[in-house]
């Protein structure tokens, strides 16, 4: 070995043979590439849900949990002083309240509170909210967005309620067709908790005919709703939530019927944009002639009419806009006596979505509108009867690109849907429209398809001190 | 030439001095000026002084004190016995048995005597008695401490260099009394030395009365004598007293200086010395020398303890002391020379000398100086050329210009953070807080001191250690390998390719503070590794604790060192362990104090042996897939990685000095080093671990068996012709890797995950609103999971997160949390003591929507930085931690005693033992003991 190492080439050449065996090690252990593994969110059953259903005066509130897996829990409707149990998942709990009452609150805990859904609706035959109006009882939020008419071609109220257990400071961001309006009194509303306030809205804002309309809170929550009146002989209705600003909208849910559709727009950002209108109709999606970009500055609402172009035919509309929007579509039923029923942008339905009320009778319709933007899509439609055996449940295969329109027949007293998309199916989006026949002229409501609050996608967590780094 | 006015005699007092008193007698007795008088006392000598005595002077002029006897008292003995002289004016010439007097020296006191009337002691120039051109004194001063100055640099010879000042008549404040000429009529007047002062520091308080009183004191630098200094220096037992020379003379000098001072002055004096005899006492103490560390504070208690004595004698003093003390002061050291005095002292550390100039009295006997360097050896020319000639001082400017380019666009404002490194936020205390609170990682405590060098600030230590890690291992490189390599060109190369290793680059963008200490530690331990294998006795044991105490620091930061040590040192104790007496302890020592240091800690790996691979910060893995060329090029992947040809240079240029048959041994060792380095690199990057440490180790193995051969270029150079341009080219293909380096780390930057732009995770507002470590509860969506973390009140230190558990309760109510799903989540957590959620920045959408729906949640903001939400239930106030058990109390002093234990021992030393010494005992063998 020494003299291995002394001489001149030894050492060099037992050098080179080492490092030859360490690269080769290296290299026979290199191991092969591994894809990194994404965790996917879980799926897990929502315990707790709070609704507010506003204005209730009149209206039916329906109320119910669907079917599903039993554990304990508890749903009670908080109408006054006598709070009403729900009895059972998957039967349907509906009461009309007595005029001026107060919001109804709607709590459900455990397992009652999985997919919990309530809903007001309101049919009223003569006076300037003459129409069936219905809404969503909404969850407490800290931003909701508004859009359809303004103050001046409506009577806008927004009922905020605050039922949590702190206060809630609200300010209201208005953007009218000329852009943002700045004024005074839309900020600095505190709601204390368990307090109720109704805002109309032509007082604390100028008077815009188009309106995008973003209730935020600072501090604490609030339920938002708007009811829209837009007077004598021409209907009335409750403006859905809109979902919060997204470069892709889609506004499901247009019926098949005539009437007249308008397209509104709010673009919140300060960048001006040119919006891609596309039609998903019965049998293909198509960008609508000479309505294929609206654009609309920075800030503002614009509105379009696109009754030539979706009229008579059920559809959803997809918008995209390099900066984020908020979009949401008004329909007009027809008659001597027009009613008006307005939708929103709403998001797909990957985990099912519930809706409170149906009706179906002799004049009364009630019809869901599915449509499959981004690809075929699979969804299960259950009844939920206000009494007796569930139907047996029905598959609609929705071919990419379309729209289907689904007649609902079901109990007359009134049924709850639960819509649920098969595994492997592409995004759904939806609405449910129902439209009453009457001698003076057609009433309509409409509301778009909402997640269903059965069940919360659980990130997998981690504790990792490495959080404290971006 | 001789004037007859003046009448003197000669007293000579001796004391178990006969090696000296036979030349002393002569060289009185051969004086040009012939006395009137000699007299001779022998304070009761054990050997032939007094017969030396009678035979020189006569019996009749021979005087016999007792053996304790001091100086002063038997010269007024003598004085008490002496009738005046009949005519002229009467002197006194005082000698000690150790000094010989020049035959002129009286004629030339006796003539500048007569210059001036005012003129009443005087004494010569004194010069050693073996050493016959050594100056000793031209006249004392005392400076405020009661340190006695000379105003001589040590060893200074005598070429006249001070004769010509003022005509060889030099006014001070004090001359010894070896050889001191005393008007009798002054002597009177102020009765004389202190028979108090039986030794020592008796001649500055005489010479302070007389200055005092308004007489002049002259050194004549034409007189001259030879003095032994015999009882200072320790070359006879003094009898005068049982203490040491050394206390005596300390004890003395303070109590004269109390003494002759005005009141107002030796009150400020006495607060002074007080304080300073406590610090050189300490200084003492680290430096190893209790005896004088005993000395010192001994001399200081006796003296304030007999306030009675101190009275008496500053009441016999009353007289003069204030209106000659405008005359006194002026003659003092000025204050400027003990500032001069430390600077030589920190000069002298830095050189290898000892800590403390231990001599207070006598002229140091400046140690033999040590092997140094060239470049130290080079000194002439002022500092600033002295220190920017130096090739080390340069590289280490060059590396901190490349440092500063490299992080020019290092974005700024913010905390610095990223990578391994968590935001540094809070300061000093706060992290001994945190190690105090038990079950820390060691090195919290290791920032926590250095954050406290560094005026409390974490971040500027941290940022010194990273930011600064490439030009501090240039240095550590280039002074550790001074020994090994002498060839300053080759050092310089060494120290400028190790400071631009890409694991040094990547250590600073991953923000691995871990390593990076490690980095600038490795050459360090190099060093002392072969001071402890080639050095023997004493150096080699101090260097071991050293080792052992660095070992301690680096295993702290990054364990996985311990064991390439381990295994070296054992591979290095089995090779060496019989060749020298020693090594085999002083390698165990090394390798047991890291052990002895952190053990809790290092007992806490037996349960997880996987912590053995993390370092300290935040864990950051590493890809598995390295490739094999690159762990053969050194390069550990990941951030601030060069790519793999910049080190090309170096392998080229290292595999060429194989072929030099030149240290054959070291530079088998050196690769030997090298590839075991790479293998464990190879092991660890497998596992996922950042392969950098190892790759250090190799790196150094490598560097130091090319830099060996270096000089070999220098000699080619030299050769001409085809070798000249051969020793170009090798240069040229060695420096490109550093070059390379350089270049590419300025372009590309030095950030990485590192960044001086980190937000504090914790906003303001939960900060300030949350009260005894109420949680704050991050989020922060990372990869499709959700990570998370709970921070107390406070933002994260460095280090806080290592000991963390993970509580499988909370992971579920924050995943319960997030996904929005209500349910008692949050309560959960608010049972657990969180009291706000924030997410920084930016916040995902979905995620906002849960926190918003969460009835326990209110949102306080939400912001472009993040938003805030805080429970609106009533949180339970989270438990303090458990106090500190007795045995973990006790370990921490324990910890901390050790520490400074090691330290000490670790320490370079007092000088060698001065020769002195061992005469003294040889003299004691022979004479002195009865």
């Amino acid at each position: 070995m020494r003299r291995l190492i002394e001489n001149r080439f030894g050492l060099l050449a037992l050098v080179l043979i080492a490092l030859g065996a360490v690269y080769g090690g290296a290299f026979v252990s290199r191991p092969a590439p591994v894809k990194p593994a994404t965790a996917q969110p879980v799926k897990a059953a929502i315990e707790s849900v709070s609704a507010v259903c506003p204005d209730p005066g009149g209206a039916t509130v329906s109320a119910v949990t669907p079917p599903g897996p039993r554990g304990s829990g508890q749903a009670q409707v908080l109408d006054g002083d006598k709070p009403a149990t729900l009895s059972e998942a998957g039967k349907l709990w509906q009461k009309t309240a007595g005029k001026d009452a107060d919001p109804i609150r709607v709590v459900a805990t455990g397992a009652m509170a999985a997919g919990l859904e309530a809903a007001r609706i309101s049919r009223t035959l003569d006076g300037d909210g003459r129409g069936l109006s219905g809404v969503r009882c909404v969850e407490p939020g800290a931003s909701a967005w508004f859009v359809g008419p303004g103050p001046a071609s409506a009577d806008l109220t927004l009922h905020l309620s605050n039922v949590e257990a702190a206060p809630a400071d609200v300010s209201f961001e208005v953007y009218a067709g000329e852009g943002l309006v700045v004024a005074e009194r839309s900020t600095g509303m505190v709601l204390k908790p368990g307090q109720h306030r109704t805002v109309k809205l032509r007082d604390v804002t100028t008077s815009p005919l188009v309106m995008g309309l973003h209730v935020i809170t600072s501090r604490g929550r609030v339920t938002a709703a708007v009811e829209a009146v837009l007077g004598r002989g021409k209907g009335a209705d409750w403006l859905p939530q809109a979902g919060e600003p997204a470069t892709t909208v889609v506004v499901p849910g247009v019926p098949g019927s005539a009437g007249q559709r308008r397209l509104y727009l709010t673009v919140p950002g300060e960048q001006d944009t040119v919006v891609q209108v596309k039609a998903v109709l019965k049998d293909g999606s198509y960008a609508l002639k000479n309505r294929e970009e609206i654009s609309v500055p920075a800030g503002s609402t614009t509105t379009m009419d696109l009754s030539t172009g979706i009229g008579g035919q059920p559809a959803a509309l997809v918008l995209t806009s390099p900066v984020p929007i908020v979009a949401g579509l008004e329909l007009t039923g027809t008659g001597t006596l027009q009613d008006v029923a307005f939708l929103a942008g709403a998001p797909s339905l990957d985990l099912g979505s519930v809706v409170a009320d149906g009706r179906a009778g002799k004049n009364q319709t009630s019809r869901l509108v599915l449509s499959a933007p981004f690809g075929a899509a699979a969804v299960q439609v259950q009844l939920l009867p206000k009494s007796g055996a569930l139907p047996a449940p029905s598959e609609v295969e929705i071919p990419a690109g379309r729209t289907r329109e689904i007649k609902l027949t079901g109990d007359p007293k009134g049924f709850s849907v639960v819509v649920t998309p098969r595994p492997g199916s592409g995004p759904v989006y939806g609405g449910r429209v129902i439209e009453e026949k009457t001698s003076s002229g057609q009433l309509v409501t409409a509301q778009p398809l909402q997640m269903a609050r059965t069940w919360a996608l659980v990130p997998p967590t981690v504790d990792s001190p490495r959080t404290v780094l971006p | 030439m001789q004037t007859p006015v003046h009448s003197v005699t000669a007293i000579v007092v001796a004391h178990d001095g006969a090696r000296w008193l036979g030349e002393t007698l002569s060289a009185v007795l051969g004086q040009t000026y012939r006395l009137d008088r000699v007299v001779g006392v022998d304070n009761g000598s054990r050997d032939d002084s007094a017969k030396l005595l009678t035979q020189a002077f006569g019996p009749a002029a021979v005087v016999s004190m007792p053996r304790s006897t001091g100086f002063a008292e038997a010269v007024h003995d003598v004085m008490r016995r002496l009738p005046p002289a009949p005519h002229g004016t009467e002197w006194i010439w005082l000698l000690h048995d150790d000094c010989a007097p020049d035959p002129r020296a009286l004629e030339a006191l006796l003539w500048a005597a007569g210059q001036d009337d005012k003129a009443v002691i005087l004494g010569p120039k004194l010069r050693d008695w073996l050493d016959r051109k050594l100056l000793l004194e031209i006249g004392v001063t005392v400076a405020r401490s009661g340190r006695r100055e000379t105003g001589l640099e040590p060893r200074e010879y005598d070429q006249g260099q001070h004769d010509h000042e003022t005509g060889g008549i030099r006014d001070v404040l004090s001359v010894s009394t070896a050889g001191m000429l005393i008007r009798r009529d002054v002597w009177d007047e102020l009765s004389g030395l202190d028979p108090k002062l039986p030794l020592f520091r008796d001649d500055l308080d005489f010479c302070w009365r007389a200055r005092a009183a308004g007489y002049r004191v002259l050194n004549v630098t034409e007189a001259m004598a030879y003095h032994a200094e015999a009882s200072s220096r320790r070359r006879r037992r003094i009898a005068a007293s049982d203490d040491h020379p050394r206390r005596l003379a300390r004890r003395y000098a303070l109590f004269v200086i109390m003494i002759n001072l005005p009141f107002p002055a030796m009150l400020w004096s006495m607060l002074r010395n007080t304080f300073g005899s406590m610090i050189r006492t300490f200084l003492f103490l680290v430096a190893k020398q209790p005896a004088h560390a005993l000395d010192e504070i001994v001399a200081l208690g006796s003296v304030l303890a007999h306030p009675g004595k101190l009275r008496r004698a500053r009441k016999a003093r009353r007289r003069n002391r204030k209106q000659g003390y405008q005359l006194v002061k002026p003659l003092f050291t000025p204050p400027i020379a003990a500032l001069r005095r430390i600077a030589d002292m920190v000069r002298g550390q830095l050189a290898g000398a000892g800590p403390m100039d231990s001599a207070g009295r006598h002229h140091a006997v400046a140690s033999s100086p040590e092997e140094e360097g060239d470049e130290l050896l080079n000194d002439d020319g002022s500092l600033l050329r002295r220190v920017f000639g130096n090739p080390g001082v340069l590289l280490v400017l060059l590396l901190t210009a490349v440092t500063v380019a490299a992080f020019w666009r290092l974005p700024t404002g913010g905390l610095l953070g990223g990578g391994a490194l968590v935001p540094v936020a809070g300061g000093a205390s706060d992290l001994w807080d945190l190690y105090l609170t038990g079950n820390q990682a060691p090195y919290v405590a290791v920032l926590a001191a250095l954050s406290t060098i560094f005026f409390g600030k974490i971040w500027l230590a941290v940022a010194v250690l990273l930011l600064g890690c490439v030009p501090l291992a240039g240095f550590s490189a280039y002074a550790a390998t001074r020994r090994l390599i002498p060839y300053a060109p080759g050092r310089v190369w060494l120290a400028a390719s190790y400071a631009l290793l890409p694991v040094a680059t990547g250590v600073v963008a991953a923000g691995r503070l871990g390593s990076a200490v490690v980095i600038v530690l490795l050459p360090v331990y190099a060093s002392l590794a072969t001071r402890v294998l080639a050095d023997g006795g004493r150096p080699a044991r101090r260097a071991a604790w050293g080792l052992g105490l660095l070992l301690t620091v680096g295993t702290a930061f990054v364990p996985l060192l311990y064991g390439f040590v381990f295994v070296l040192g054992a591979l290095a104790a089995l090779s060496f362990g019989g060749v020298r007496r020693g090594v085999g302890v002083s390698l165990a020592i090394s390798l047991a104090v890291p052990i002895l240091l952190l053990f809790p800690w290092l007992a806490g790996f037996a349960a997880d042996p996987a912590r053995v691979l993390r370092e300290a910060g935040l864990p950051l893995p590493a890809d598995p897939r390295l490739p094999a060329e690159a762990l053969l090029t050194l390069n550990p992947g990941g951030p601030g990685a060069p790519p793999l040809w910049t080190t090309a240079g170096l392998l080229a240029v290292a595999l060429g000095a194989l072929l030099l048959r030149r240290h054959q041994l070291i530079v088998a060792v050196g690769w030997g080093v090298a590839i075991s380095g790479v293998l464990v690199a190879t092991v660890v990057s497998r596992l996922s671990v950042w392969p950098g440490v190892p790759l250090a180790f190799a790196a150094t193995g490598l560097l130091v068996s090319t830099a060996l051969a270096a000089h070999r270029v220098a000699e080619f150079r030299a050769a001409g012709g085809w070798r000249r341009f051969a020793a170009l080219l090798v240069s040229v293909v060695a420096f490109a890797t550093p070059l390379a380096a350089a270049g590419l780390w300025i372009r590309t930057g030095a950030g990485g995950p590192l960044s001086w732009n980190v937000r504090d995770p914790l906003p303001a507002l939960a900060a300030a609103k949350s009260t005894a470590g109420e949680g704050t509860l991050v989020l922060r969506p990372s990869g499709g999971a959700l990570a998370y973390t709970v921070l107390h009140g406070r933002s994260p230190l460095v280090g806080e997160s290592d000991g963390a558990v993970t509580d499988p309760a909370v992971t579920a109510a924050v995943a319960g949390l997030a996904s929005g799903r209500g349910g008692k989540d949050a309560q959960e957590l608010a049972a657990r003591g969180v009291t706000f959620v924030t997410v920084p920045a930016p916040v995902d959408p979905a995620l906002q929507r849960s926190l918003d729906s969460e009835p326990a949640l209110t949102r306080l903001s939400l912001s472009k930085t993040a938003g805030l939400w805080r429970m609106v239930i009533p949180v339970a106030p989270p438990a303090p931690p458990p106090p500190l058990d007795a045995f973990e109390r006790g370990w921490l002093w324990a910890q901390g005693a050790l520490v400074v234990l090691v330290l000490i021992l670790a320490a370079p030393g007092a000088r060698q033992p001065e020769p002195e010494v061992q005469l003294e005992e040889q003299v004691a063998g022979e004479r002195v003991l009865v």
